[in-house]
């Protein structure tokens, strides 16, 4: 992949470890998560409910909703508790001297639109 | 070997040294209450299996025991901040314990108000500012009051006094979130017994979580927590020395305790163990000290006027004072080394030792007779001064899997996967045999007895809990 297909998005030592970071990207909210092993990127918008991740909490690899409570795993945006069911798509970071920068090609996950 | 009939039941004791004379022989005296005795005979009856194999029984715990005791759910390091939240499951029920404001945990039951639904779905620690029914979005606060109901204008008789969430029973421990869902409930101190005064010295809310595993064992709750109530068993099931003299007390209804040595035995506590191994002869003090190399310290020789039991208690107060920032230079060798092991009524275990300083949880696997869940925790002392980290999620085992696939609990896995070994073949058991129940030693099994008694209670609806 070209390093020109990244995109900087934040200062690394804005997103200290445990933290996490809501940048915009072409019109997208995406959630930065910064765990002992590294900076991930997964939708801000939960695939449940589309409550805003960044009001939840990341506790180790999970990004907590704050609405009803579903658990995704940040790493690779699979669910981890319900009612979600539906991970999250997920983005391929890169964190250099210039910042942390993101893939825009989404990866895992699918947008998802339900009805009963 | 002969027995004793001079004396009543209960009275007999292992030959050799006891205990307490190795903790007086010790250089750094133990804190007092490790040096106290306390034992009544409990009656020498056999424990029916069916008290471990029936569905009807088991129903009856469901009813009458985990609605009624106090048990621990978390710690308090898994809800720091004000929205924090922790799902504890028990058989069919479902707590949530919230941080609810900087100075209050509460805990609710895990179901809305309106239709029953879970509000948080899987056990574990978790954030939720608000609490929101993913059914029909019915909402509440963190104090459990209503905050809104959708389409209110349909339910004119739905108050806050009949739908705010339904409490539970909460209070602290040693670190330790206990809850009781029985609005009737006496305080969890009147059940602590002598634990808040034994513990003032060896403080468990200066802990943090190391390691937290959890295991389903194929075995009743009762039997998983029963192999871990006595130290009968490390000869045969550990191919250990220690045990045979070992120490058990027990302090009222719902508390007891045994200790048994580490860097010392008696070999004459095994004088009618099979073969000879321990005993003819007895281990050399440089025998034992390469017994104690599990520990991952040099072994060598034992200078002369030492002892193993001193020396390794040195070694560790070193270790572990570089590795945790404390300092241990006048801990006793009895916390340093010893397995010391509290039990509260039902199924909660505390360690204050330093080397062996765990806490551990049997609970049932569901609404499963014949499995059961052990939560095992690894409590490090905290240096002074020195926050609560974040706790560790829990590393799951299933029932198949090994302890020695966990990382970092070194030495402790093939003992764990010993320890529980044997419980699928107790359980096939326990359904083979002719007799009514199994049999428990006067002494060393009281422990075990003493759980049954008061579970008995319980399960009669006796208002002697006093």
């Amino acid at each position: 992949m070209d390093a020109k297909d990244y995109h900087k998005v934040a200062q690394a030592d804005a997103l200290p470890q445990g933290k996490t970071l809501c940048v915009e990207l072409a019109g997208r909210e995406i959630l930065l998560c910064h765990t002992s092993e590294g900076v991930f990127a997964v939708d801000n918008l939960c695939s449940h409910a589309a409550a805003r991740l960044c009001e939840g909490r990341l506790k180790g690899h999970r990004i907590l909703c704050p609405l009803h409570g579903a658990a995704f795993d940040v790493r690779d945006g699979s669910v981890l508790t319900r009612p979600a069911s539906v991970a999250l798509v997920t983005y391929s970071v890169r964190v250099d001297e210039e910042g942390i920068a993101i893939l825009l090609q989404q990866s895992g996950g699918a947008a998802c639109h339900k009805s009963p | 070997m002969t027995q004793d009939n001079t004396l009543s039941p209960g009275q007999a004791r292992a030959p050799g040294p006891s205990v307490a004379d190795t903790l007086n022989a010790d250089r750094q005296p133990p804190p007092s209450p490790l040096l106290k005795s306390q034992y009544d005979f409990l009656g020498d009856e056999d424990i029916p299996f069916e008290r471990y194999t029936c569905s009807e029984f088991f129903q009856k715990e469901m009813q009458l025991l985990w609605p009624k005791a106090w048990q621990w759910a978390c710690r308090e390091e898994h809800v720091p901040d004000v929205g924090d939240t922790y799902v504890y499951d028990i058989g069919p029920y479902s707590i949530i314990i919230v941080r609810s404001s900087s100075e209050k945990i509460d805990a609710f039951l895990n179901s809305c108000t309106h239709r029953g639904t879970r509000i948080l779905a899987a056990e574990g620690s978790g954030y939720s500012p608000a609490f929101t029914c993913p059914f029909h979005g019915w909402s509440w606060e963190l104090d459990g009051a209503i905050r809104n109901i959708p389409g209110r204008w349909d339910f004119p008789h739905v108050s806050e006094e009949s739908h705010a969430l339904q409490k539970v029973n909460c209070e602290c421990w040693g670190g330790f979130i206990f809850i009781n869902m029985d609005p009737h409930a006496k305080p969890l101190a009147d059940y602590l017994d002598v634990l808040p005064e034994h513990f003032q010295h060896f403080p468990l809310e200066r802990r943090r979580i190391k390691l937290h595993v959890q295991k389903t064992l194929p075995a009743n709750w009762k039997a998983a927590q029963e192999a871990f109530m006595e130290a009968y068993h490390n000869f045969e099931t550990h191919d250990s020395p220690n045990g045979g003299n070992t120490q058990y007390d027990i302090f009222g209804k719902y508390v007891s305790r045994f200790i048994h040595n580490i860097g010392n035995y008696s070999p004459e506590s095994l004088a009618d163990y099979h073969g000879e191994k321990f005993r003819k002869p007895p281990m050399t003090e440089d025998e034992l000290l390469a017994f104690l190399g599990v520990y991952g310290l040099d072994s060598g020789t034992v200078p002369e006027g030492e002892t193993a039991r001193a020396l390794v208690a040195q070694e560790l107060r070193k270790y572990f004072g570089k590795l945790l920032g404390v300092d241990f230079a006048q801990v006793s060798e009895c916390l340093m080394l010893d397995s010391i092991e509290y039990h509260l009524f039902p199924n909660m275990f505390f360690f204050p030792g330093i080397n062996i300083p765990m806490a551990y949880r049997f609970r049932p696997n569901g609404e499963d007779v014949d499995s059961s869940i052990f939560d095992l925790l690894i409590l490090e002392p905290l240096a002074e001064g020195v926050g609560h980290p974040e706790p560790p999620d829990p590393v799951v085992l299933d029932v198949d899997q090994s302890y020695t696939e966990v990382e970092g609990i070194s030495w402790l896995g093939p003992v764990y996967d010993e320890d529980t070994g044997n419980l699928a073949m107790q359980t096939k058991g326990f359904k083979t045999s002719r007799k009514h129940g199994l049999t428990l030693g006067n002494y060393q099994e009281a422990r075990i007895r003493r759980v049954h008694l008061t579970l008995k209670e319980f399960l009669s609806h006796e208002n002697s809990l006093d």
